[in-house]
């Protein structure tokens, strides 16, 4: 088989593969390239173009690349990278099967599927406390992915994303807003998406679509810089009259902080943060988490030798390639951010705080600073101080959307 | 009636033994039931159980050792720790903690297997397909 299909095409041209210069800096970017694995973008795109017949080469790259868009940002061509490996992994996997390796067996795609079922009537709720005030029905929505799930999936490594949920839903209700949290709500459907399944992605936001519609939903807020992209920039190219307004808490929290709505008591701590790379790279917000933080009274931010645009990605993306290399890019990470002198990893997303909690349970080669992993919305909830004499109210906010990301 | 899958799990050494004497007396087995032989329980990750689910089984059934038969030492307290939280997981699903189900033989009790297979076939029979049941056949993946 020849990969020179007309669609293949239309992916190279679309995705401007044929204004690569062959200079390499993808490749001298690659954080898997760089920890020794195998592959290469620049040659992944040389190949694309000029050698089409080697199948195997290309079948194995597509699926190495962690989309993270470090060499987009690098490329002085304005090639598209991680969006062609958006577009090859559909059609691969269209002619070819879902050939990636999938860490955990599948487990966490296996789920995603499974809620592409419209008789499923979830459970998922369980974990909301009374103190949360959440409604059934109303114009606000406040989605919360697959955190519940994550939970219990990775309960072996203690990992806690749920907080990000929980203490999101607390710093709304600061706001006086009281969102909308469906019983019912499917999986955002990124990894599926990423992974190359896009008639099941289209079967997620479907569903979630018409789940947000039978609750008068208008607005959905989201903590979780992948469900942020799905929603606000996939979803609408699958429904047809897309209408919903997909808000990052983020910014919302910052327009409310501007305001003076807000403020936060003191905590003396050193912390550095981790760019998610859909929430950086993929949706341009680099200073709002870091302006939050800086909110806080005492709290000192350190950076990363990487970071903003050049950070590097937790190791992994949408649950597929985690092996010894994605464990390398960990690894140097923690190195990193240890190298600061922060106590506290700050990050706004949970797969990377499920991907650093992990890393850091590995085994290291001599007695390491200890670290914690932190939510950014879990220190801002438990530092919120409530000025009982003002009630800030909220303004709309901005959707979602970057550059080149049409499905 | 609903047709149902049912899938069967079993370790290697005493429920395999059940089930192969079984076989072997021509005792009868439910037509629905299918197989799956795995070393030990500890095998079993949260994501065979899933996948099972995902690609249309309406019940699974674990057969496996008594805990201190275990050959292999640590299996059955691998295996039950990821059994624990792939229920909680069909639990938010929605598909239940009723389609799974975990049972022990030791290796001559092959009546008392065959037994168990009729009774959970007749449980999940009752209630019907797993409402996470794709609408069509989903291709291996
Ligand atoms: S998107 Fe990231 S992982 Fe993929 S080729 Fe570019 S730098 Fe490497
Ligand atoms: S950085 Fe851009 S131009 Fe340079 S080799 Fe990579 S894709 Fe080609």
């Amino acid at each position: 088989m020849k990969l020179d299909s007309p669609e293949i095409k239309r992916i190279i041209k679309e995705r401007s593969l044929y204004m690569c210069l062959e200079c390499g800096k993808c490749s001298a970017s690659c954080p898997r390239l760089l920890t020794g694995k195998e592959y290469s973008p620049r040659l992944l795109a040389h190949k694309l173009i000029a050698e089409p017949g080697d199948l195997a080469y290309i079948q194995n790259a597509v699926w190495e690349c962690l989309t993270c868009g470090l060499c987009e940002e690098r490329c002085p061509s304005g090639v598209q990278f991680s969006q062609a490996i958006l577009d090859l992994r559909a059609e691969l996997s269209k002619a070819l099967g879902l050939t990636g390796f999938r860490a955990h067996d599948g487990a966490v795609h296996s789920w995603m599927r499974i809620m592409t079922s419209p008789r499923l009537e979830q459970n998922r709720l369980d974990w909301l406390t009374p103190e949360l005030k959440v409604a059934t029905d109303g114009p606000v929505a406040f989605f919360t992915g697959c955190v519940p799930y994550f939970d219990v999936f990775f309960s072996n490594i203690g990992v806690d994303t749920l907080s990000l949920s929980s203490d999101a839903i607390r710093l709304l209700n600061f706001l006086d807003i009281e969102p909308v949290v469906l019983g019912n709500e499917r999986c955002c459907g990124h990894d599926l998406l990423w992974t190359g399944d896009r008639d099941n992605f289209a079967a997620l936001c479907r569903l979630n679509y018409q789940e947000f519609k039978d609750h008068g939903v208008e607005e959905v807020i989201t903590n979780c810089p992948e469900c942020y992209q799905a929603l606000g920039t996939y979803m609408p190219q699958v429904i047809e009259g897309f209408d919903l307004k997909v808000t990052l808490l983020i910014d919302l929290l910052e327009r409310e902080v501007n305001k003076g709505g807000l403020s936060f008591r003191p905590l003396e701590q050193k912390v550095t943060y981790q760019d998610p790379c859909r929430l950086g790279r993929g949706a341009g917000r680099y200073e709002e988490p870091r302006n939050l933080l800086k909110r806080v009274p005492g709290l000192e931010l350190v950076e990363m030798a990487n970071n903003r645009h050049s950070a590097i990605c937790c190791g992994n993306s949408s649950f597929i390639n985690c092996d010894a290399f994605s464990k390398r890019i960990q690894a140097a990470r923690l190195d990193q951010a240890r190298d600061t002198g922060a106590e506290t990893l700050v990050t706004a997303c949970p797969k990377c705080m499920i991907h650093t909690s992990c890393a850091l349970r590995d085994p290291a080669p001599g007695p390491q600073a200890p670290l914690k992993v932190r939510g950014l919305v879990s220190i801002l909830a438990e530092q919120i101080e409530w000025a009982q004499d003002e009630t800030p109210r909220r303004k709309s906010g901005a959707g979602g959307g970057s550059r080149g990301d049409k499905i | 009636m609903a047709r149902v899958n049912i899938l069967g799990i079993a370790c290697n050494w005493s429920p395999w033994c059940c089930y192969n004497a079984a076989g072997q007396a021509g005792l009868e087995l439910p037509s629905n039931f299918k197989i799956m032989r795995v070393m030990c329980i500890g095998r079993i990750n949260q994501a065979l159980i899933l996948r099972a689910f995902e690609h249309g089984a309406d019940g699974v059934i674990l057969l496996e050792c008594e805990d201190s038969d275990c050959r292999y030492g640590p299996g059955p307290e691998l295996g039950h720790s990821n059994v624990a939280r792939v229920r909680r997981l069909l639990h938010y699903l929605g598909i239940g903690q009723k389609r799974l189900k975990e049972m022990t033989f030791q290796a001559d009790q092959k009546q008392e297997l065959v037994d168990a297979l009729w009774e959970f076939a007749g449980r999940i029979e009752k209630m019907g397909p797993n409402p996470g049941k794709p609408g069509r056949e989903r291709k291996a993946s």
